[in-house]
């Protein structure tokens, strides 16, 4: 579903990403970990085709996400880290935009929007202008109109940031139930109790390399510690002195 | 509830016409509620608005109405010139300002970065933030242009296809020169993205110094030649190279005259009509190929220009501390200390915060250059003094322009960091006062420079001139109560926006009030003067024989007047302090 090839992206004199090769199949929630300019954001930007690779190339479902932005777009939904609506729609005036812009049919966007809005427990307020909102509300929203196309891929920049406990049991949930109908997830977190609660696999990136790819017991076994959380790893795995066993 | 369907299978890619319908139904649909919001929460500033929009449009109609039966009486053929002057500069300013405008609008706006991340094609989205960027570059077009226009189609007695045919000459003109800037923005950032300042610097550098220059020659002639027939002469040769045939502004300037034209009956001429058209078309197509070269440009390289800017490392700024903020802040007196400390806080965000300096800069300079070609024309003495009060007017509406944007807000803005000042052992008056002090200091020192040298160039004598300073300083005293009263009454604690605070009900009654009492200072400062000059001049006898018009030009008159606007200087400046003082001590954040 995802697959990043030899992808290295630079700043200047600066490498953000160096050659990162991962491949994330059907249905994978796949968490990526790693300290502040680590090179997270960059790749997620990557992913979505904010940013283009420096070198290598992107693939979601085939399509290269530089050449065929459009044809990857349709099979991606994104929940940036910084929610993004219009202050003057309403929330349900945005997933109507959304519906619309994704090309799905009225008849069945209207069944869909309802689907979300009730999901997330948007009906409070779905017909109130958005600039009304607090940010947990609209990172509520940006979910629902995220999930309206049935994206093949769920992309997440840090999706948990002002949302309620009761709104993160309804993620948590819900990326569970769609990953195992097939939805692959890539997320971005410093939430190290939910990657290890909810990812299948988890890449620590450290200075823009991916220092460790696979199961939290795969890496419990190479680091081969007394360590026995996934936080207890990832500071041995992060810190600035590498790893020390 | 609909059943799940595979991943992605409802979805489709839309075809051009598709997206292109569903981006005018966002944008209508964003108007609408814009609107709407307005009507129902700023119907003040709306009404304003209104009304304040169509008393400019009725004087510039008039205004234009005069000038064309002036020119067309004596120099008929200076009006085709004018044509092309005024509209090959805005050829130039709409370049740049669409060019900003698309810059901020396609790779700096949270929209943009939303909308690259759906599955739609980057030309629809240029054509989007490129409607958006004619109508902010081009309004002002309208508004300032619509008036000139139709006042002339007045005075040459134009039939109504003229009139029928403005509207789209300006639309297809406009059009152009906002293509031209979006393709030369869209290259830039693609091509050239580290050179984009640099390269926009030294265009922005080309257009103001030849614009400088066009000014100075034309404006610094000896003053007994100002609208000679050589005068004239001297300016026709100077602006002769804005008649270029290739250009859209000569299009424009002839499709006009063209359309204005009617026959010795008075009806519209079949000749001239058809010539208006083929400029017209001339217009609509060149507008149309740019549209089309810009929409081609943006399909192959917005994407790359988008990650190009991305892909940029901010660089760090080291500040270094100004004098005066070493002055300020150096000393170790406890007097004031806070105060002190509180005003070098602002004055650093100030000069950090390149919007509010480059505007201060900008209408400060255009004010500065208007004034210092004052010299360039001769005064009747009555006429000079009564300039040199609209000059004080013009000074003092400007800066209540600033004192409502950016101080009005500067208490509200504190609410978010109401926690750091809160815990601070300082008393809240000082707070109001620092905001206070800050605006008086930062207003007085240009608006005194600047009425000081409009009189100077005006020639006035000594005595008006210690008036008309005198005047600036209760001016700037009064703004500044008006808009840091007010702030610290009405302060909207939750609100980030400056603009938006400024555009509320509060920035609008601060705005209302600041005109109201520049009015009041300006005119109660003049009567007594023009009056005393006037009898000077013709008589007091042809003036004012006998009663109130005669004491109030006497020296009685003056002294009364100067007592006048001191005291609603005095309480402009105590009355808003004391309301905002009282009112900020009770808030409860």
């Amino acid at each position: 579903m995802i697959e990043f090839d030899h992808v290295t992206r630079t700043y200047g004199a600066k490498t953000a990403v160096t050659d990162l090769s991962l491949a994330i199949p059907r249905g994978e929630l796949f968490a990526l970990l790693g300290p502040n300019g680590a090179g997270k954001t960059t790749s997620i930007k990557m992913l979505v085709g904010l940013l283009h690779p420096s070198r290598g190339s992107i693939r979601i479902c085939g399509h290269d996400v530089v050449s065929e932005p459009r044809a990857a777009h349709l099979h991606v939904g994104y929940v940036p880290d910084e929610p993004c609506l219009y202050d003057k729609l309403t929330g349900r005036e945005f997933l109507w935009f959304i519906a619309d812009m994704f090309g799905i049919p009225r008849h069945l966007a209207r069944s869909r929007i309802d689907r979300e809005i009730e999901c997330f427990e948007l009906g409070e307020f779905a017909d109130d202008l958005s600039e009304s909102y607090s940010l947990g509300m609209k990172q509520r929203l940006v979910f629902a109109a995220s999930l309206l196309h049935d994206p093949s891929v769920l992309v997440l920049d840090e999706p948990m940031v002002g949302l309620d406990p009761r709104s993160v049991r309804i993620v948590k949930d819900l990326l569970a139930a769609r990953t195992r109908e097939g939805m692959t997830v890539f997320m971005s977190t410093h939430t190290l109790a939910m990657a290890e609660e909810m990812a299948d696999r988890v890449g620590i990136m450290v200075r823009g390399r991916l220092r460790f790819l696979g199961t939290v017991m795969e890496l419990r076994e190479q680091v081969a510690l007394e360590a026995t959380s996934l936080e207890q790893l990832y500071l041995q795995l992060t810190s600035p002195h590498g790893l020390r066993p | 509830m609909s059943g799940r369907t595979v991943p992605g299978e409802a979805a489709r890619l839309l075809p051009l016409e598709a997206e292109a319908r569903l981006f005018l139904r966002l944008r209508a649909t964003l108007v609408w509620e814009t609107v709407r919001a307005m009507v129902a929460g700023s119907r003040l500033r709306l009404s304003l608005v209104a009304v304040l929009s169509g008393l400019f449009w009725a004087a510039l109609y008039g205004l234009f109405v005069e000038a064309f039966s002036f020119l067309e009486a004596l120099h008929a053929d200076v009006i085709s010139l004018l044509f092309n002057a005024f509209f090959s500069s805005l050829t130039v300013m709409l370049v740049f300002s669409a060019g900003i405008l698309l810059y901020g609008g396609m790779y700096r706006s949270p929209e943009s970065r939303l909308l690259l991340t759906l599955p739609v094609r980057a030309e629809t989205i240029f054509a989007h933030k490129f409607r958006e960027a004619m109508w902010f570059a081009g309004w002002g077009f309208v508004l300032l242009g619509s008036p000139m226009l139709v006042a002339y189609g007045m005075a040459r007695g134009a039939a109504w296809p003229f009139f029928l045919m403005l509207l789209p000459l300006m639309i297809a003109f406009v059009t152009i020169p906002a293509a031209l800037g979006g393709i030369c923005c869209i290259a830039l950032v693609a091509w050239l993205p580290r050179l984009r300042l640099h390269a926009f610097s030294i265009a922005v550098g080309v257009a103001c110094v030849t614009g400088i220059w066009l000014g100075w020659t034309l404006l610094t002639q000896p003053r007994a030649d100002a609208m000679s027939a050589a005068w004239f002469e001297h300016t026709f040769a100077h602006l002769a190279f804005t008649e270029q045939k290739l250009l859209p502004s000569w299009w424009l300037a002839s499709g006009i005259i063209e359309a204005a034209r009617t026959g010795r009956d008075g009806r519209p001429s079949a000749a001239a009509l058809g010539e208006a058209f083929k400029f017209l078309s001339l217009l609509v197509a060149n507008s149309l190929v740019l549209q089309l070269l810009a929409g081609w440009l943006a399909r192959v390289a917005y994407r790359r220009g988008y990650s190009n800017l991305m892909g940029e490392v901010p660089a760090r700024r080291r500040r270094s501390t100004g004098l005066i903020d070493r002055v300020l802040i150096g000393s170790d007196a406890a007097v004031g200390r806070p105060l002190r400390l509180l005003i070098v806080k602002d004055l650093r965000l100030f000069r950090r915060d390149i919007s509010q300096w480059a505007q201060f800069l900008i209408f400060f300079g255009l004010l500065g250059l208007y004034f210092f070609n004052l010299r360039s024309f001769n005064y009747h003495n009555t006429y000079a003094s009564m300039i040199g009060f609209l000059n004080l007017a013009v000074v003092g509406l400007i800066l209540s322009t600033f004192t409502t944007r950016f101080v009005y807000p500067m208490i509200s803005l504190e609410g978010r960091r109401f926690w750091i000042l809160g815990l601070l052992p300082v008393h809240r008056d000082q707070i109001v006062w620092s905001k206070f002090l800050f605006s008086f200091i930062g207003g007085l020192l240009p608006c005194a420079g600047l009425v000081i040298l409009s009189d100077s160039m005006l020639g006035l004598p000594g005595r008006l001139i210690l008036l008309h300073a005198y005047c600036c300083l209760l001016l700037c005293l009064g703004l500044s109560g008006i808009a840091v009263g007010l702030g610290a009454r009405m302060p909207e604690l939750r609100e980030s926006s400056p603009s938006k605070i400024s555009s509320g009900f509060g920035g609008t009654l601060c705005l209302v009030l600041s005109s109201l009492f520049i009015m009041v200072v300006v005119i109660v400062a003049a009567l007594p003067t023009h009056l005393f000059l006037l009898a000077r001049t013709l008589g007091p006898a042809v003036v004012a024989p006998d009663g109130l018009l005669a004491w109030a030009g006497g020296t009685m008159g003056a002294a009364a007047s100067v007592a006048a606007v001191s005291v609603v200087g005095l309480a402009a400046t105590a009355v808003p302090l004391l309301v905002g003082l009282r009112a900020f001590r009770r808030l409860e954040t």
